[in-house]
């Protein structure tokens, strides 16, 4: 089947099999490997991406579903002048070791921040539950988020 | 004499081909990055001291941009996909495997089982741990075959139709059964006790008749899993000097070149391991896994071969953390300093040594906790169980012993109504003092170290 999508803001077309996952899609079609497999069955995250700006296991979603939505994924987040504020303070503190789980929990967060640009703790928390992370204990990656909410409130 | 009219047609149909569709004449590869790739060297790394510098890491850069490349994210021309198949029963006798079905399929291009391995054992300390099962089933997550094909897809569809046939043998799932003299056998030939240590330092029993009260307590640990957010990844794939290439996980590459050399039947300078960005170890990826069956699919297909575990195959079939059995006694005198102590250790090791027996050891000297003790005797045992195996991690013996001998301190205290923190300081260890096995040990702040963090945390007024 043909499936006509927009990623990372241009227009992409793919031929695939019908059960073909978004994860899968991205991984093999488009090479965009940010999105890791991890339990390819929902639970830890790594495959997180924006779908419509909200946040989804794309190992959980079928390709075939995209048609005509818009997809952002890791890749998409930087640009030549600069790097996004979560992935600046994602690297300033060290949030990150093993990063198997950075992509997708930066764009758990990039979507908290859009909708809410001042988050509790405790807010940052819930967004990030369904992203596990075996390496840092969270803290340093729920200080980023905060961090980085801070810095687009003060630079929009 | 030229055909004038034919030139024609033929040239315009050349032009007519040329101006098909010119999208398919771009080649398919990845998109051009839209950031500049430079990774900055953190401070702390080009200063020494490094201490008070900042301590960023020099790659997370990269992995916040999701460009960092971890296995499962390389691919090689022509290359192929690898899946195993498992056993799903505790102990069993292999009667029959038949392959032919999953052969058939379309896509499959290879298959491997255990008998066309050149040495089909390995393990850290004993060799005990076939790469596929082929005679006998040790625990549910053995190998018994493995498919390679186009996709990964195939490849987990031709597992579907491996046919095999099982004489299903009486298992054995718990430790101190599994010590017992009329205990079947994990490994036939071999006790059930692969591995015990023991500590005797001063006189237990004269201890225990000289303290004013003995306590009794046994503590137990579960199993764990290390679950890395990337599961175990490898490559494999030839050269044309008759090298093997394996991309692979592993965090121990040396030892694991040494493993992949003796079960391929090759020398270690044919091997070349490649290692790279770990997804997550924890100790769990130190032992060689599936990469002699990818070397040898890759040697049958000619392609490079690719093979990453399922979730399922982590939790199955990867190393885990020992669960432990501990049985503490220990008399104490009326202000609450430890006269004597002493433990018993049964470690469940599962269905291969792998680590157990360096595990054993670190938990046996750390038994006794950091604590000054006249009198002290440990006895400790690793044991094989019909269980999924059990490895390195994290603390290697360290936390399952801690927690027994914290918790064991807790209860003592609480009965002689003395603070906890204060019985910890009466027992701890000092400049000088003798670890159990007769260490003297040097800057020892055990003391300095409780009184600060009580401090800090407000434990006295915690304590109201």
């Amino acid at each position: 089947m043909d499936v006509e999508l927009i990623i990372n803001g241009e227009e992409k077309t793919a031929s695939i099999p019908p059960e073909t996952t978004l994860l899968k899609l991205l991984r093999e079609e488009f090479y965009l490997t940010g999105a890791k497999t991890g339990c390819d069955v929902g639970d830890c995250g790594a495959c997180t991406v924006l779908v419509d700006g909200e946040a989804v296991n794309s190992c959980l979603m079928l390709a075939g579903q995209l048609q005509g939505r818009s997809v952002e994924t890791i890749e998409g987040l930087a640009n030549l002048e600069d790097f996004h504020p979560l992935q600046k303070n994602f690297e300033d503190l060290g949030s990150l070791q093993c990063g198997f789980c950075g992509p997708g929990m930066i764009l758990s967060a990039k979507q908290l921040l859009e909708e809410n640009p001042e988050p509790t703790k405790q807010e940052i928390q819930d967004a990030i539950a369904g992203n596990l992370c075996r390496c840092t204990g969270y803290t340093k990656i729920v200080e980023a988020v905060a961090d980085a909410a801070k810095e687009m409130r003060e630079e929009p | 004499m030229v055909d004038k009219v034919k030139v024609k047609e033929r040239e315009s149909t050349l032009e007519e081909l040329r101006e098909v569709n010119d999208d398919l004449r771009l080649p398919s590869v990845p998109e051009k990055v839209s950031f500049p790739i430079d990774v900055v060297t953190p401070e702390a790394r080009t200063q020494t001291p490094a201490v008070g510098q900042r301590a960023s890491r020099p790659d997370g850069r990269m992995h916040g941009l999701g460009q960092t490349k971890y296995i499962d994210d390389m691919s090689f021309p022509g290359m192929i996909y690898a899946k195993i198949k498992r056993a799903g029963v505790a102990k069993a006798r292999i009667k029959k495997i038949d392959l032919s079905e999953a052969e058939k399929m379309p896509g499959v291009m290879a298959t491997l089982i255990g008998s066309e391995i050149p040495v089909n054992s390995f393990g850290p300390s004993y060799q005990d741990q076939p790469i596929i099962a082929d005679k006998l089933i040790y625990h549910a997550g053995d190998p018994v075959a493995a498919v390679a094909a186009t996709t990964e897809q195939l490849a987990a569809d031709a597992l579907e139709k491996i046919k095999i046939e099982y004489e299903q043998l009486e298992p054995i799932f718990d430790p101190i059964e599994a010590m017992k003299e009329s205990a079947p056998e994990v490994h036939p030939g071999q006790g059930n006790i692969y591995s015990s240590k023991i500590i005797q330092k001063g006189d237990v029993d004269k201890g225990f008749k000289d303290s004013y009260r003995t306590y009794e307590n046994t503590f137990s640990t579960q199993m764990v899993e290390h679950v890395p957010m990337e599961p175990h990844a490898s490559i494999a794939e030839w050269d044309a000097n008759g090298r093997v290439i394996i991309h692979s996980s592993l965090g121990r590459i040396t030892l694991g070149r040494a493993d992949i050399a003796r079960t391929l039947d090759m020398p270690i300078n044919r091997i070349r391991v490649v290692a790279t960005v770990v997804g997550g170890n924890f100790g769990g990826k130190n032992e060689i896994t599936t990469e002699p069956i990818l070397a040898l699919l890759s040697r049958k297909t000619g392609r490079p071969v690719k093979g990453i575990y399922t979730r399922e195959d982590e939790f199955m079939s990867s190393t885990t953390r020992h669960p432990f059995i501990m049985d503490y006694k220990t008399g104490v005198s009326e202000e609450g300093k430890i006269i004597s102590r002493k433990v018993r250790l049964v470690c469940d090791g599962g269905a291969y040594c792998s680590w157990s027996e360096t595990t054993l050891g670190k938990a046996c000297i750390l038994s006794a906790g950091p604590y000054n003790i006249e009198n002290l005797y440990v006895e400790a045992y690793a044991v094989y169980t019909n269980k999924t195996m059990t490895g390195a991690m994290r603390g290697f013996g360290a936390p399952q012993v801690c927690f027994a001998y914290e918790s064991h301190m807790d209860d003592i205290a609480r009965d002689l109504d003395i603070d906890p923190l204060q019985i910890r300081r009466i027992n701890a260890f000092h400049e000088g003092s003798a670890s159990p096995t007769g260490q003297v040990l040097q800057s020892v702040v055990v003391k300095d170290s409780l009184d600060v963090a009580a401090d800090r945390f407000g434990w006295e007024e915690w304590q109201k």
